[in-house]
């Protein structure tokens, strides 16, 4: 595959697993909020088309899950009770990409429920959840990025292009700010907020803290890029036109930082989705109701959910495929760079 | 005549940065001092190294000097700070020796060329395009390839698009920094007709800088040998080339092949 091929691909790739998460009302059967107490930590419900009398179905269709007598956190199917998958149908309402207003879902079966991924310990539909979840742990990992690479131009660019003092105060803060641990720093930052907060409040303070942090490692890189560009001839010579610092910085500068900024995004934003992953499992970041993939997982933190409910770990699992997306899109990117054309050559001379 | 550019002990020293204990300073330019009236020709020549394109980069305006002073219409830019500079730089228009790396690789030919105009902001859109095209069709750039990429370009090409962009600014100082070493005598030829045109009806002023000695004396009244950051021997051309005094001028002179017959106009009288 050639480069621009392989970029495609990936951000392709990337586009239909985000498309999913953002139109998660429609492909969510439920809303992810709504309890059904009576079926605490229900295991998925197994998609069936052929049913026990050996009869074929054209509709792919569950049966309903009861509990093994005896006991009381054990389901069996309920072979006389079948429940078939209906497509397109009303359902709870939503909001579509957050503001749309709309009740279509994909699937779902207006009283009986389906749970194709099982619930969690109030009977919460964990597809709904681990897909309204998804839009709290990328939304905060693409923002992050955004404001971590956009601070980090910034200072970079600056220290950079205007060099001698100011260069060498803002790499002392950089080196600084790369030696902070972090994690102990949210503790603190978290332990000045009232014991609760709102969910909103917990998703900036998230993205702030991950800016905060990770601002210094790009601002190191793009430092090093206006370097050297600065003393390019065609900057110079727009120097020499009469152009002022700031339109060289934006027409000149910036373009040529893009790709380091476009790889760097690939490589951050996976990271920063660990990020709200982490901070949310420890309980610091966005609270429940509201699912994140984080908060998600902190029921593991229990250990009889550990061992017994193995279909709340997918939230783990569902991260994979992103994360092989954006790991592939930056190796792809990383391709075109300079960097990588100069290694190749230099490991080419050397054979 | 009044001079247009005055030079007087410009010196500029390199922090060297190989050894880090001991931090020595390179003298690139060392006292250098002449002037040029409006409207005249001077070459500076030298051997590699010997601070040419340092002494363009600091009357250019790009490079402070580290002491010295210079005077462009009477006005000291030694001393000018940077709000005035900007104003000043565009009369003042420098050819870099390595066109691949003036211009940007991913702009458009025309693009590139109008970007001094857009930043003067003083034209619209049909003026700056009419002028540009004009000036790229008298360098030989055909108008249709304005859109193609700069990096599609010959290293000929590319030295006449930047000289055609630095006249869009119709400069009072023109410094030409190995401009047309690169390109082949016919287009050398070419470039030099224009300039010698601009010349004769704007009284636009050149420093041209190489270091081959009878190009410098075919296309300048006077030619200032330079070596190791010092100006060694100035005077009009003929004198230079006929009875050199320095060594270092001499060793130019020994340099340049001998060609039959000159491509270039003849210079002026
Ligand atoms: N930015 C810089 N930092 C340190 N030293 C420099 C710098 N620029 C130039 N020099 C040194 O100054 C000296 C003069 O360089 P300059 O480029 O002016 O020479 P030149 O006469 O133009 O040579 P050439 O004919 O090869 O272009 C050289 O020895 C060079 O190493
Ligand atoms: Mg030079």
């Amino acid at each position: 595959m050639t480069r621009r091929r392989k970029i495609v691909f990936w951000l392709f790739v990337l586009g239909g697993l985000h498309g999913i998460v953002l139109c998660a009302g429609f492909f969510a059967p439920y809303d992810p909020v709504e309890q059904d107490r009576i079926n605490p930590y229900l295991p998925p419900m197994h998609l069936h088309i052929v049913d026990a009398e050996k009869h074929l179905h054209l509709r792919p269709f569950v049966y309903a899950s009861r509990l093994r007598p005896g006991t009381f956190d054990q389901y069996v199917e309920d072979i006389r009770q079948t429940r078939p998958l209906k497509f397109f149908v009303a359902g709870a309402p939503y909001r579509l990409f957050g503001f749309l207003p709309a009740r279509l879902h994909l699937f779902g079966d207006g009283k009986e429920r389906i749970y194709l991924l099982g619930t969690d310990a109030f009977g919460r539909d964990q597809l709904s959840r681990l897909l309204f979840g998804g839009q709290i742990s990328l939304f905060s990992g693409l923002l992050g990025a955004g404001f971590t690479l956009s601070i980090g131009w910034c200072i970079g660019a600056a220290a950079g292009y205007y060099g001698g003092w100011r260069d060498d105060m803002l790499m002392r803060l950089v080196e600084l700010f790369l030696a902070l641990p972090w994690l102990y720093l949210l503790f603190a930052v978290r332990a000045f907020l009232p014991l609760t907060v709102n969910p909103l409040k917990a998703f900036f303070l998230i993205i702030a803290v991950i800016a905060a942090v990770g601002w210094a490692r790009p601002a190191r890189l793009v430092r090093g890029i206006v370097l050297s560009a600065k003393e390019r001839d065609f900057v110079r010579a727009a120097r020499g036109f009469g152009a002022s610092s700031f339109y060289i910085l934006r027409r000149h500068i910036l373009p040529e930082t893009s790709s380091v900024l476009l790889t760097q995004a690939a490589i951050l934003i996976p990271q920063y989705v660990l990020a709200e992953m982490t901070l949310s499992f420890l309980g610091l970041g966005v609270p429940e109701p509201v699912p994140s993939w984080g908060n998600l997982l902190s029921n593991l933190q229990q250990y009889s959910v550990l061992v017994s409910y193995w279909w709340m770990y997918l939230p783990a699992l569902v991260m994979a495929p992103f994360f092989l997306g954006y790991l592939g899109l930056a190796s792809a990117l990383q391709e075109s760079s300079d960097a990588y054309k100069i290694e190749k050559r230099s490991l080419g001379s050397l054979a | 005549m009044e001079p247009i550019l005055k030079v007087e002990n410009l010196t500029k020293r390199y922090a060297k940065r190989n050894s880090a204990r001991t931090p020595q300073e390179f003298l690139a330019l060392d006292s250098v001092s002449f002037a040029v009236s409006a409207g005249a020709t001077l070459a500076i020549v030298g051997e590699s190294g010997s601070g040419k394109s340092t002494l363009a980069s600091c009357i250019a305006c790009l490079e402070p000097p580290t002491a010295g002073n210079f005077w462009f219409e009477g006005r000291n830019l030694a001393q000018s700070a940077e709000s005035e500079l900007r104003k000043i730089r565009p009369q003042i228009q420098l050819i870099f020796p390595d066109s691949a790396s003036a211009l940007s690789p991913r702009w458009s030919i025309l693009d590139i060329a109008v970007e001094p105009l857009v930043l003067q902001g003083k034209l619209g859109r049909k003026e700056r395009n009419a002028r540009t095209f004009f000036l790229l069709e008298r360098v030989g750039l055909a108008a249709d390839m304005a859109e193609r990429p700069a990096a599609e370009l010959s290293g000929g090409q590319r030295q006449r698009l930047a000289i055609a962009r630095a006249l869009t600014l119709d400069p009072k100082i023109l410094i030409l920094d190995e401009a047309l070493s690169a390109l082949d005598c016919s287009v050398q030829a070419q470039i030099a007709n224009v300039l010698l045109e601009l010349q004769a009806s704007r009284g636009m002023t050149f420093l041209f800088i190489t270091h081959d000695l009878t190009m410098a004396a075919h296309l300048a009244d006077e030619i200032a040998v330079m070596s190791r950051g010092r100006i060694v021997e100035q005077g009009p051309s003929t004198k230079i080339v006929r009875n050199p005094d320095h060594d270092a001028t001499r060793q130019l002179l020994a340099a340049v092949p001998r060609l039959p017959r000159s491509p270039w106009p003849a210079a002026q009288p």
